[in-house]
């Protein structure tokens, strides 16, 4: 006791002298005896008052900390200017105009976009020439479209529930058909649970945003389509890039990545690896099992992509983990589209019950939209519901894919980088001599992973090659057939795609109309790409 | 009488609704008997009146899931209007979904009094004790949590295995970030979420849930309950099963199915959007119009469209989440000013045109502003009377997101540049979603021909994002038409239909010159859409915009005067009433659900809103009528007693002598 006390004596004593030095120095602030003697009365009168004033103060200051629009005018690269000054140079000041106005190229451009008269389906009718033509431009694999008993499911639905669901999920917007078109996703997919986004587009891009962090690590195919190229930025984590498709790329990037981690012994950070099951871009498809496995090794997760290949490949449309016969619990997040896949409107994703509740109140483009109008969830409960009963579906469309390939692979005019079972056919221009214009030899040493820009970028003549693919799809359409250029945002991408016709085909059409719109394609490829020099 | 929605007997309309299908006969007895006896009195046999030969066509099954028995029993007094119509009156609406009102006293212009300036309501703060014992109630909620964290972490580690790093993988989110969603919101997670099935019109069905784990998982009981919806954003009662549009979208469905199969440069583009977007250029008085099938996409595909690095973006600190994530995509430098607030708007202008961009201080290549026409969580409408007259010192770019206020605000439902009488042209931009007023899903945007083309090919959507499907833009169509009223085919037309034929997107510009706010085209219509006669002469939607308005003002004065402290503008349809403490706002939830007529209400708190002024939002409807509005009234009136929310200063009325001179407190100035 005694002990204790004497040694600490030197720490009393400091304290009682910073006490009375702090206590000077208080006094010597001009009004704080003002302040003082308030506090000493209202702390006899009332001690509890005292506690709650001292809070109430805290609050304030940390309210005036947090505000947000404090300009930042103190900054150290403000110029002060006067009054007359600021003026003049409002006055000088000259926006650009707010869009430019189209060029010529990019008037033809939008003027070529063909406008669907009546339903769109296997074979519509344009408006501009009333013509009925054969449709490998829209996204109707299983043929969906046009479909009456969806039809008549809608229409029951809208006589029930009305249109829209006028309001976000968190408010009301939340319907029983929503939840039961969650529920036969996860289902069918094999998933714990799923969640509905009311756009496809806008699914992927706020699933990521959602879990990746600042300072998380996610490593991307440098193929990704432009939404997941959305969620990348708007998730502000380090991003590292591998080739495309290539898994050994992958492996050496999660290699490298994790060498690093342990040698500056870096705290865990969440890791995703985020790739597409077919992809947006050029049809090619990604090897499952193996990115599986490498995910399980590297201890990553797994966000995948199958906007394209839900619906379209494996026994009755589940897509890759159908295909591969991998559990859709071992993809983490699993992205789809209600509107490619099922023919309605939406996106989904679908992962474990932590997965999906946290996108539920973080998920932003989920929190801050309208749900998706009942009829048109209802539309995609029945469509896979018509999946699930009929796997013709699903062979017609793999066959008629087959049937496509089997004529067009054949043509040397053109060549396609997608994958021999993917329900969307890429073409390129096929260059002839094989030194111009080409995919890059390898150099053998790999990319800069930091960079999304490859070791040996392919090279290609954009204008060129879009004008001669634009020729193919104008005679195309002459002969009946329409196809469509795989349109870019040309500029706004991380990396340019190469230009392509791109077909997607629909298991709504007969092998025969296949084969004859394959034909078509390519006596089109041909009589173009023949005349160039 | 004319503009009268109340008194339209269903017309019979042509072959192309042969199977016009309404609900279970049950759901029209009123409606029935009143056109029955109509028709005796005229001495025509029942058969052929048209109501009777509406309802005759129940094909199928489903249909009376929904309306059901419920819908006659009138225990909760929300499926018959309190006092019966009479024999002349035949109401074409279910009164669940669109309530019967055929008082004309119940109406009122919206519109902005010329040369007045801007008068939202006045921020009032509560008393001391309120915002103290607010503060105290989130630090005893917070460190109870903590406690519990601290507590169940060490008895029950697997509850919180995937909060924390786990097996080399670090947690997907981690127990700090959730801990706000784990301790403080699960707690009235019934409030949130709640499932609903039908349609969310006047009232709304919600499917009861229980929880026997605090609200970390709850299941359906298979029951339902019936509430008065003044919560859904169906500011003009377009959310019906019944009626014009409705029968509209089914015939569009067996026209157009459900999907167009792709994006709008791919292969996705119907005659549908051509007209639509046409339709809304012409609604809000623009040169031209692109229509995206999400109205949070709209924001964030096009702003980037509009703005990269070297631009600034200049945005209300309260704007939507949709904006700030396409500010955030776009690569452009931001601002922010103090919500509403035009004077630290004109300084934050003077210091960034003077200093230019940072660090180079080059002049910034473009300036955007962006604001809300009316801000969904405040219900305050931009003053934009001011921000037209700096728009003209400081040459910046407007973008207004309209989500909230088309078809809510202006005496023709055009949103604020309506409502504030303001040339819609001298708006850059003008963006807004069908999903409130409209019914329907989706959003748009409008301005210059040059500018809107750019945006076709520069916008995300157009090249990846899915189109807008048939059944919404016919309900889109059809339900603007509606409020528009459509002018009757004039010869001259004939030359620019043939035009709209052969080129994507000129039909707007027909006419340009011609006055807004006009009536719709009838090239703008789909040929086969046959609305009826109310809607195409545009006096039903007049109805529902002067009921709109009538309402929100009913709402906010007589809550004003009952001495509750509202945020917002009194002709906002948007009413947020404050209660402050976290608890009470949970606690108003379950006492309104809980009401003999059951009122589902919306509750907003951090981190939608400051920390210390949680909310109940409410969201009126041209669906209502003045006995719901009574209704609720009387139910704040009691809640607002027992939990203490009455601390406007300010003379006060008795609730008999508010529902009295309703009329007379609508028609009151805004300065009074
Ligand atoms: C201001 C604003 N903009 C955009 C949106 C998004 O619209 P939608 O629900 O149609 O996606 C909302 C919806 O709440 C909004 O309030």
């Amino acid at each position: 006791m005694d002990s204790s006390s004497s040694a600490l004596e030197p720490l009393f004593a400091f304290l009682s002298y910073s006490v009375s030095q702090i206590e000077t120095t208080f006094y010597k602030i001009p009004g704080s005896h003002v302040v003082a003697r308030y506090v000493k009365s209202s702390h006899q009168d009332d001690p509890g008052r005292t506690v709650l004033e001292i809070l109430l103060v805290i609050f304030a200051i940390r309210t005036l900390l947090q505000s947000r629009t404090r300009a930042d005018s103190g900054g150290k690269h403000f110029i002060q200017f006067s009054e007359k000054e600021v003026d003049e140079l409002v006055e000088e000041w000259t926006p650009e105009p707010l869009g430019q106005p189209l060029s010529a190229e990019e008037e033809a451009d939008l003027a070529s976009v063909p406008v669907i008269s009546g339903a769109n389906g296997p074979k519509p009718k344009l408006l501009n020439t009333g013509k009925q033509v054969l449709n490998l431009a829209s996204y109707n694999f299983t043929g969906l479209a046009g479909n009456k008993d969806i039809e008549q499911r809608a229409i029951e639905t809208l006589r029930k529930y009305g249109l829209g669901s006028c309001g976000p999920p968190g408010f009301y917007g939340t319907i029983d058909v929503h939840m039961d078109l969650e529920r036969s996703i996860a289902d069918f997919l094999g998933a714990e649970s799923a969640i509905l986004y009311s756009q496809a587009f806008s699914t992927i891009s706020s699933v990521l945003p959602a879990f990746a962090k600042r300072h998380d690590v996610i490593v991307a195919d440098r193929g990704v389509n432009f939404s997941i190229q959305k969620g990348l930025q708007i998730s502000r984590s380090t991003i590292r890039w591998y080739d495309h498709n290539d898994l050994k790329s992958l492996e050496e990037v999660l290699e490298s990545i994790e060498k690093d981690r342990r040698k500056r012994k870096a705290p865990l950070t969440r890791r995703f690896i985020v790739t597409e099951g077919i992809f947006e871009k050029d049809g090619a498809m990604v090897d499952l099992p193996k990115l599986i496995e490498l995910k399980y090794k590297y201890k990553y997760r797994l966000v995948l992509d199958e906007s394209i290949s839900f619906g379209t490949v494996g026994r009755t449309g589940r897509g890759l983990t159908e295909l591969y016969n991998v559990p859709a619990s071992q993809v983490d997040m699993l992205i789809g589209s209600v509107a490619n896949g099922l023919n309605s409107s939406g996106g989904f994703c679908a992962g474990s019950r932590i997965v999906i509740d946290h996108q539920r109140i973080n998920g932003t483009s989920f929190v801050f939209s309208a749900s998706v109008p009942a009829l048109l969830a209802v539309s995609a409960s029945e469509g896979i519901n018509i999946l699930r009963n009929t796997p013709s579906i699903l062979s017609t469309l793999q066959e008629n894919i087959y049937a496509m390939r089997a004529i067009l692979d054949r043509v040397d005019c053109i060549s396609i980088p997608s994958h021999p079972a993917s329900p969307i056919i890429h073409i390129y221009v096929r260059y002839a001599s094989p030194n111009t214009l080409q995919l890059p030899t390898s150099s053998g040493k790999p990319s800069n992973p930091s960079s999304v820009q490859p070791r040996d970028p392919p090279v290609f003549d954009i204008e060129a090659e879009e004008h001669l693919l634009q020729d193919v799809v104008d005679e195309a359409l002459a002969q009946g057939v329409w196809v469509t250029r795989a349109r870019r945002l040309r500029g706004q991408e991380l990396l340019e795609a190469r230009p392509s016709l791109r077909l997607a085909v629909s298991a709504a059409l007969t092998k025969k109309e296949c084969e004859k719109a394959a034909n078509v394609v390519k006596a089109a490829a041909v009589k173009v790409l023949s005349r160039r020099k | 009488m004319p503009s009268n929605i109340a008194l339209n007997p269903p017309t019979p309309t042509k072959s192309m609704f042969k199977r016009a299908p309404m609900a279970s006969a049950k759901s029209y007895l009123s409606a029935l008997s009143q056109a029955d006896a109509r028709a005796r009195a005229h001495g025509a046999t029942p058969t052929s009146t048209p109501a009777l030969s509406l309802s005759s066509s129940v094909t199928s099954s489903s249909e009376d899931t929904v309306l059901n028995d419920a819908e006659l029993d009138n225990y909760d007094g929300l499926a018959l209007p309190s006092v019966p119509p009479t024999s002349e009156q035949v109401f074409p609406t279910i009164h669940s979904e669109f309530g019967h009102c055929s008082n004309e006293n119940y109406r009122y212009r919206s519109a902005h009094p010329a040369g007045k300036p801007l008068h939202n309501l006045e921020e009032t703060d509560p008393p001391y004790y309120i915002l103290i014992t607010t503060y105290l109630s989130y630090i005893f909620l917070i460190c109870l949590g903590h406690l519990r964290d601290f507590v169940g972490k060490r008895l029950t580690p697997a509850f919180y295995r995937h909060l924390l790093p786990y097996d080399g993988y670090a947690p997907l989110n981690s127990d700090f970030d959730s801990f706000y969603t784990r301790r403080l919101k699960t707690r009235m997670d019934d409030c949130f979420s709640t499932p609903t099935t039908g349609v969310p019109g006047r009232t709304i069905m919600l499917l009861d849930r229980s929880t026997t784990d605090y609200n970390i998982t709850h299941t359906l009981t298979g029951t339902r309950t019936r509430g008065l919806n003044i919560s859904s954003y169906n500011y003009l009662g377009f959310a019906q099963a019944r009626g014009g549009c409705a029968d509209a979208v089914e015939e569009g469905i067996r026209r157009y199915g459900v999907s167009t199969c792709g994006a709008r440069l791919e292969g996705g583009t119907s005659e549908l959007h051509i007209m639509a977007e046409a339709l809304v250029a012409r609604f809000v008085g623009q040169e031209d119009a692109l229509i995206s099938s999400m109205g949070f996409a709209t924001n964030s595909t096009v702003i980037p469209a509009l703005v990269s690095k070297g631009c600034l973006v200049i945005s209300d600190e309260l704007n939507h989440a949709s904006i700030r994530y396409g500010v955030r995509l776009s690569g452009a430098s931001v601002r922010m000013f103090k919500h509403n607030d035009m004077e630290a708007l004109e300084s934050l202008l003077k210091e960034v045109i003077s200093q230019g961009q940072p660090k180079t201080h080059r002049p910034w290549k473009k300036i955007l502003i962006i604001v809300e026409g009316l801000y969904s969580m405040e219900g305050t409408l931009v003053n934009l009377p001011v921000i037209m007259e700096l728009k003209k010192k400081y040459k910046f770019y407007l973008f207004i997101d309209e989500a909230h206020s088309i078809g809510a605000l202006g005496p023709h439902g055009r949103g604020v540049a309506d409502y504030f009488s303001v040339n819609p042209r001298h708006i850059d931009i003008l963006m807004g979603t069908f999903t409130k007023s409209f019914g329907a899903a989706g959003g748009y945007v409008a301005g210059n021909k040059i500018l809107i083309d750019r945006l076709r090919l520069r916008a995300h959507g157009g090249v990846y994002a899915e189109a807008m499907t048939p059944p919404v833009l016919i309900q889109v169509v059809a339900s603007m038409a509606s409020i528009m009223g459509v002018s009757s085919p004039v010869p001259q037309l004939k030359h620019s239909q043939n035009s709209s034929v052969s080129s994507a997107s000129t039909i707007g510009l027909i006419e340009s010159a011609e006055h807004h706010p006009g009536p719709a085209l009838p090239s703008q219509l789909p040929p086969w859409m046959d609305l009826p006669p109310m809607m195409r002469d545009g006096s039903e939607g007049q109805t529902r915009l002067r009921r709109l308005a009538f309402n929100s003002r009913y709402l906010t004065r007589g809550l004003t005067k009952l001495g509750f402290i509202l945020y917002g503008h009194s002709d906002s349809p948007i009413v947020p009433l404050l209660v402050f403490h976290p608890g009470k706002m949970a606690v108003f939830h379950r006492m309104m659900r809980a009401r003999a007529t059951p009122i589902v209400v919306v509750v907003v708190a951090y981190p939608a809103t400051p920390l210390v002024t949680s909310r109940v939002r409410f969201c009126l409807s041209a669906a209502h009528t003045k006995e719901d509005i009574d209704t609720i009234l009387k139910a704040c009136d009691e809640v607002g007693d027992a939990l203490d929310l009455k601390h406007m200063p300010g003379e006060r009325w008795p609730l008999q002598r508010i529902m009295d001179s309703a009329v007379e407190l609508v028609n009151m100035r805004d300065d009074e």
